[in-house]
């Protein structure tokens, strides 16, 4: 079990409603009644909760995992690790069905409850935007009504979808988070009803959870490069969110070269892919997916390919356990002003984030 | 017959002992195929062409813009790319003094088993007689319908007898995903002829379901990697390495670079999530090791060329990794050119020959 850092810049931990309950006030009454009659929860199956990755040993000890209240994140995290910031992520909303008009209210509502259980709480507490997949123009909405609401860090698609995000159809969603200057963060699993593979699901589940950020994060990176987002929104920004990064410096390469002799086939993308991909995207630091038995040297050699003082963000993906990793050799490489960078400088510039502001634990709730 | 040289370049790289190219791509036409199908194949496949499924031809979803995908000059008189000996003699096996190539016959099409069957040995013939008879250098992979293992086994079987035929085909896209145990016979058998099984990148249609479809060929040509990535972590996950302990797998045209950091992020998910595997008995990038070849092309070229022999050197695989130009693609390689020198001595001879030499059983 890989150690959280202290009094660092957390850009990924996980958050639950309790149940749907929680959210019903958020909710038009119809939906009361679609949710009742549907049967419908706010769980899903995207981290089974008996399975070794979904919480670390102290996490599981709480029998109520990821946190679902304020009290439970402040206890299991914000005091013993007293964090400068955190940005909060849920994606209950990742299975939330194939209907339009319930995937608009759900997504609303997690917003809202977001905003009412944490944020309204705790200064240092950022959160994340959930937003309908279905419905890029209800998206940008969305978008523009929470962005203004500064404590809203960034706007949250999973990193499974119908079409590549950088498509033209998503227009409306590149548009509404450049005027909001808004980040965007890929977080793996999504994808309703989409299988990862040409003949449907995965065999395994760890087939499955590595499709995200092996097979499927590779294309939506392409995507928004090829498809000139950047050059048409040069402020646009994305982390990769719990997706690895080891697979980003053959991607650049192999870009690289492609580009030169393809480049007729996409003339808006005047610079070479990988100056677009080292300056819009960031990357979480959990999990490393870097095995411990991968040498210091091979780590060191890795972490200059990825330039990585400059390309990751710390995060812990509190609750979730990735075992004894690489991470201690992974900071190693880094050096001091590459680790001060990666647990704090990185996101506080991706992100905005005043660092002047009051930061300490002291006085909230 | 005149052939365009301006290309020939000036042999400036390092020299190696010896020189196997292990993607070289002879094209059929139908005027090869014909002949070599009975009836009632014949007539249908004269009528309605291989069976391909028009909606998913990949060259037509993804224009190449790179002359069709071919190089250009391998467009002689009438004869499109790859379809001659003697211009692939010329262009590419004199040229670079080449001691071996390794054809790699792509199909597009995929009908019913029968049909499909029949189209393989008819290929398979049609290799046999143009190509394998024709000049001692050439070996071939041998098309199977992978999608009815019975009938992919009998073919294996029908041609084991001729060392030419070197490895089997695995298609891009099956109806399954690899590792399913109902394809374990045709690996089974492979091994038992022991011959490697290979995967081309593309061939046949590729899906793009985790992300959606991309829109330019651009895209779709990075992102083929991704399906070889998704066949090792399948046949590994599979467990199949396991019941057929000598299977190789050559991994064709698929770059290298991504396959050490697969392996990390194998390893360091399987401490976590191992019991969801319980056919392994070895960390996944034991089987990795002991089991995959790579080619180079399109080699990667990172601005530093020691970050290419990094990431060579991360796989733990530098005697598994082969040679190979992808004539006639626009991508082409050039056996003097597509390694830089930090790869060198010893190593630069593994790859451009030594390593298929022991994956194929070839003698130089």
């Amino acid at each position: 079990m890989s150690t959280i850092a202290h009094g660092a810049i957390d850009c990924d931990v996980h958050v639950e409603p309790p149940s749907m309950d929680a959210l019903l006030d958020y909710l038009d009454p119809y939906w009361h009644e679609y949710i009742w009659g549907g049967r419908i929860g706010i769980g899903h199956s995207l981290y089974p909760p008996a399975e070794t990755l979904s919480a670390r040993p102290e996490a599981r000890e709480t029998d109520s995992f990821p946190p679902r209240t304020y009290e439970a994140l402040r206890e299991e995290l914000l005091d013993p690790y007293q964090p400068l910031a955190v940005v909060l992520t849920c994606v209950a909303s990742f299975q939330a069905g194939r209907n339009p008009y319930y995937e608009v209210a759900i997504t609303r509502a997690i917003n809202e409850w977001m905003r009412a259980e944490f944020l309204d709480r705790d200064s240092r507490l950022l959160g994340s935007i959930v937003v309908p997949t279905f419905n890029p123009e209800a998206a940008a909405d969305e978008i523009d009504r929470l962005a203004g609401d500064r404590r809203f860090a960034q706007v949250l698609l999973p990193v499974r979808s119908e079409t590549p995000w950088g498509n033209v159809r998503y227009r409306a969603i590149h548009d509404a988070v450049a005027r909001n200057n808004i980040p965007i963060a890929l977080h793996a699993w999504g994808g309703v009803a989409m299988a990862p593979t040409t003949t449907g699901g995965a065999s395994s589940y760890y087939e499955d959870y590595l499709y995200n950020s092996q097979i499927v994060a590779p294309a939506q990176v392409l995507s928004l490069v090829a498809e000139g987002v950047f050059e048409r929104h040069p402020s646009i920004r994305v982390v990769l969110s719990e997706l690895g990064f080891g697979w980003i410096p053959s991607l650049m390469w192999r870009y690289d070269k492609d580009w030169q002799a393809l480049w007729r086939e996409t003339p808006w993308v005047h610079e070479r892919p990988s100056a677009y991909i080292k300056r819009h995207f960031r990357a979480t630091t959990s999990p490393t997916q870097i095995s411990r038995r991968v040498t210091a040297l091979e780590v060191e050699q890795f972490a200059g390919m990825l330039g990585a003082s400059e390309f990751l963000m710390y995060s812990s993906d509190y609750p979730h356990d990735h075992g004894d990793d690489g991470s201690e050799k992974l900071f190693a490489a880094l050096g001091e002003s590459g680790r001060e960078a990666v647990l704090r400088g990185n996101a506080t510039a991706f992100y905005g984030i005043d660092s002047s502001r009051d930061t300490t634990a002291t006085g909230h709730d | 017959m005149t052939i365009a040289t301006a290309t020939r370049e000036k042999h400036s790289a390092p020299v190696v002992s010896l020189v196997i190219d292990t993607d070289v791509h002879p094209m059929y036409s139908m005027n090869d195929l014909l002949p070599r199908l009975d009836e009632p194949w014949r007539s249908r496949v004269a009528r309605f062409g291989e069976p391909s499924g028009p909606t998913q031809s990949a060259h037509v979803n993804f224009p190449r813009l790179r002359n069709g995908g071919v190089r250009l000059d391998s467009r002689v008189g009438s004869s499109p790319p790859g379809s001659e000996l003697s211009v692939v003699q010329h262009q590419l096996l004199d040229e670079f003094d080449q001691n071996f190539a390794i054809l790699i016959p792509l199909m597009r099409g995929e009908g019913e088993p029968a049909l499909q069957a029949a189209l393989c040995r008819a290929v398979n013939e049609w290799i046999r007689e143009e190509w394998l008879d024709r000049d001692l250098r050439l070996r071939s992979t041998l098309n199977v319908p992978f999608d009815s293992p019975a009938l992919a086994v009998k073919e294996i079987e029908h041609f084991a007898d001729d060392h030419r035929f070197v490895q089997v085909m695995v298609p891009g896209s099956a109806h399954s995903e690899w590792g399913d145990q109902r394809y374990w016979p045709i690996y089974e058998a492979a091994a038992a002829a022991s011959l490697p099984v290979m995967i081309h990148v593309g061939g046949r249609n590729n899906g793009y379901r985790g992300a959606g479809y991309p829109s330019y060929y651009t895209e779709e040509h990075l992102w083929l990697h991704t399906t070889v990535a998704r066949l090792a972590m399948s046949l590994i996950c599979s467990g199949v390495f396991e019941e057929v302990p000598s299977l190789q797998v050559a991994l064709i045209e698929a770059c290298i670079s991504w396959a050490g950091p697969l392996q990390w992020a194998m390893d360091q998910t399987f401490e976590q999530l191992g019991d969801d595997l319980p056919r392994l008995k070895q960390l996944p990038s034991q089987y990795f090791r002991d089991h995959f070849w790579f080619s180079t092309q399109p080699i990667e070229e990172p601005d530093d060329p020691d970050d290419l022999l990094h990431a060579l050197q991360f796989t733990g695989m530098t005697d598994h990794i082969m040679f190979s130009s992808d004539y006639p693609h626009w991508d082409f390689d050039s056996p003097t050119r597509a390694l830089p020198n930090s790869i060198r001595g010893e190593l630069r001879e593994k790859i451009m020959g030594k390593n298929a030499c022991r994956l194929y059983g070839l003698e130089a």
